[in-house]
């Protein structure tokens, strides 16, 4: 009964993880103690992967990450970063809005340099 | 012979967002505005096409009131078309209106408003559209078709403006109808310590509910930031 368990668990592993039962049990332990661990992980993974999409939203506005977050928190806009990531990608309009929001309420400190505009090869040819 | 027009106006929604499809809800139809009514359109137009090539012009104009005119265009002509061509053209606007109420019932069925919000339940942010329904954390007084207004939204996106709340849009409100009361996928939960003979297996399933939004209202007082196109 544990051993079918353990090879329900198995399914996918390299070699005779997946079919001998000694090799077996260890990896799916070992499988199982890396699930525990990492459900802590991708949480902290996820919030990394949405503070990159942002960044690269706003940069495409001229504004860095942390601008654009101190402008949002001196607005008092509670949104979190994952709504911002997914508006980032797919309401760019709104998001586009928030950029102008933040950029009233904190212009930054430096001078920020906007991307360098991509020119075809009609320059050239 | 008059030009005829037909009957469909392409619709070239320039929306200025696209939808996610994370939540993705068990429907008969594509649940995405912009992909919504082009495959009945090309369908009907390579259809209308292959029966009626005499009679209708290659290019489809943006006027939706195509029988009108046709049926005007024997009137205005008495004298140039003569009697077999009016009548090839009688049965030709019949057939037509057929085909049209055909393409415009196929049309009526999904109308949604283009609004997206973000509201937050349980301490978690959702974009939520009409129409869909999300998992949130399990509300505890709850019972299946209850109605639910939930206050807390952060933000409302509409066609041409943007509602940012500070924190929150005032007035504004998401309705919501409780479809279901269920469990999370199993998770197990196994903790290990090497050496030390402790092992301990434990499954665990949290406790979600599943809500579908009907409607969000409210919102239209707001300052908003509005798209000048």
């Amino acid at each position: 009964m544990n051993k079918d368990k353990i090879f329900k668990l198995a399914k996918g592993f390299r070699g005779r993880a997946k079919n001998c039962i000694r090799i077996a049990r260890e990896r799916v332990e070992k499988a199982l103690q890396y699930s525990y661990r990492d459900r802590r992980t991708k949480k902290r993974d996820m919030r990394s992967l949405w503070i990159e999409r942002i960044n690269a939203g706003t940069r495409s506005h001229g504004v860095n990450y942390g601008n654009f977050m101190h402008g949002l928190m001196k607005e008092n806009i509670q949104l979190n970063r994952k709504v911002l990531s997914e508006l980032s990608m797919h309401e760019p309009y709104s998001f586009k809005a928030l950029v102008d929001v933040s950029r009233n309420a904190f212009p930054g400190n430096k001078k920020v340099v906007l991307p360098p505009t991509k020119v075809g090869l009609s320059i050239v040819v | 012979m008059a030009s005829t027009a037909t009957a469909i106006s392409v619709s070239a929604t320039s929306s200025p967002f696209k939808l996610s499809l994370s939540h993705f809800p068990k429907k008969n139809y594509n649940s995405s505005f912009l992909s919504l009514s082009k495959p009945s359109i090309s369908h009907s137009l390579s259809s209308r096409k292959s029966i009626f090539t005499q009679n209708l012009s290659s290019k489809p104009s943006f006027s939706l009131i195509p029988k009108f005119s046709e049926s005007e265009a024997p009137v205005i002509e008495p004298e140039a078309a003569p009697d077999p061509e009016s009548t090839e053209i009688e049965t030709g606007v019949e057939v037509e209106t057929a085909l049209t109420q055909i393409v415009e019932v196929e049309k009526e069925v999904p109308k949604r408003e283009e609004i997206f919000a973000v509201v937050m339940i349980g301490s978690r942010q959702y974009i939520v559209f009409p129409g869909r329904f999300i998992y949130i954390q399990r509300l505890k007084g709850a019972n299946v078709n209850d109605k639910i207004i939930l206050n807390k939204v952060l933000l409302v996106g509409t066609k041409n403006s943007t509602y940012i709340g500070k924190p929150v849009v005032t007035n504004a409100a998401v309705h919501a109808v409780v479809e279901e009361q269920g469990l999370n996928p199993k998770v197990i939960v196994f903790k290990y310590k090497k050496k030390k003979n402790y092992r301990r297996k434990i499954g665990h399933r949290q406790p979600n509910t599943r809500i579908r939004i009907t409607s969000i209202t409210g919102y239209q007082d707001y300052p908003a930031t509005t798209l000048e196109t």
